[in-house]
């Protein structure tokens, strides 16, 4: 089945107002679609896209928090154990923007040291009401250690970018021992392939050729 | 879309406490606002024991019934009404309850999802009961034709 032949599970979560896209960006992402007028979303939705990093398939598990002050008691839960953190704004609203560090300091403290954090400045499409400076935004991603870039889930620009490279640096992490897999809530699981039994064959070792 | 992850989605024994323990301490005082009574019940369709769905499942009755102040909050509820009547396997009432909010809202992706992820539940369950079916038509027959094999025997 090929929905098993992946060696790492992520968890994402993406937070932020509600109104800048997080769920257009999830669906661009996994489905390739955009709907206008979505619907707020109720608590949290849920989607999964298996990508490819350094040749490792990695299956994404992405749980899409609803902006709505009236969930954010609840879905505060869901950022325990994220390997990777969505932060996302409008670039055409500057209040999205502004409850940035909220949503930061609810990030920090609510997941791990070693999470990786990536801003998105949504809306990179409505160019001509664009109240927040790419400037602007690349400074206090800076100035808070955060990764950053503009996208627009609508056209699809720059979405897949967000997504992967928040996957490329999980990975790395892992490769150069600062992520430890066996830490609880490292948001990253390990897939043990399972490999057809040959006797001949240490057991170790048949796993490792897989 | 993975169905299992969804329903699978298990509260924290912390946060069910946590949740459980402010809808006490405003039952107390007479009053439950609807936000701490639906934060427990979304906490409790969350859980591993059936026991603790139903009681959420009641709460959130209560809510869609008699408390909801909008539609906004209605379909909120009807959400979680049949995810937790999912996760209770009550498949019919969880397609009853997402087919409500689809009346609301017919065009909701999430929605949406979620009640193709009831009906794909619903097909497992009807052929797993064929299964069940098929083996005991298929041992009946078995007995059937050994009686059959036996009084044949006899008449010999």
């Amino acid at each position: 089945m090929s929905s098993s032949q992946y060696s790492y599970i992520f968890k994402y979560i993406i937070v932020g107002d509600m109104g800048v896209g997080k769920s257009c960006l999830l669906h661009q992402f996994t489905e390739q679609k955009f709907t206008a007028d979505c619907p707020h979303t109720i608590g949290v939705e849920f989607g999964t896209r298996i990508i490819e990093v350094s040749g490792k398939k990695i299956k994404l598990q992405i749980w899409d928090t609803a902006g709505q002050e009236r969930f954010r008691a609840v879905t505060r839960s869901y950022y325990r154990g994220a390997a990777g953190a969505l932060m996302v704004y409008d670039i055409t609203r500057r209040s999205s923007y502004n409850h940035l560090s909220s949503w930061l300091s609810d990030t920090r403290n609510l997941t791990n040291p070693g999470t990786v954090i990536y801003l998105i400045g949504n809306k990179l499409d409505m160019e001509s009401n664009r109240d927040v400076s790419y400037e602007e935004a690349k400074q206090f991603a800076d100035e808070n250690g955060l990764m950053f870039l503009e996208a627009s889930a609508k056209t699809g620009e720059y979405v897949e970018d967000a997504f992967l490279k928040t996957a490329q640096i999980i990975y790395e992490c892992i490769q150069d021992g600062r992520l430890d897999l066996n830490a609880a809530d490292s948001g990253v699981q390990q897939k043990i392939l399972q490999c057809e039994t040959n006797p001949n064959v240490e057991k170790d070792k048949s796993c490792m050729q897989c | 879309m993975d169905v299992e992850d969804l329903l699978n989605d298990v509260v924290s024994m912390d946060d069910l406490k946590k949740f459980e323990n402010e809808y006490h301490k405003q039952l107390t005082t007479g009053t439950v606002s609807q936000e701490t009574k639906f934060h427990y019940a979304w906490c409790l369709v969350r859980s591993n024991y059936p026991a603790d769905i139903r009681k959420g499942l009641i709460l959130l009755e209560q809510l869609v019934k008699h408390e909801a102040s909008d539609d906004d909050a209605k379909r909120n509820y009807l959400y979680y009404l049949a995810l937790g009547n999912s996760r209770i396997k009550e498949y019919s009432i969880a397609l009853s309850f997402i087919k409500g909010f689809l009346h609301l809202q017919p065009e909701n992706m999430q929605a949406k999802n979620l009640m193709l992820i009831i009906q794909k539940k619903m097909e497992a369950d009807a052929h797993k009961g064929m299964a069940i079916a098929g083996a005991l038509t298929l041992g009946l027959s078995a007995v059937v034709g050994i009686g059959f094999a036996l009084t044949k025997n006899l008449k010999k």
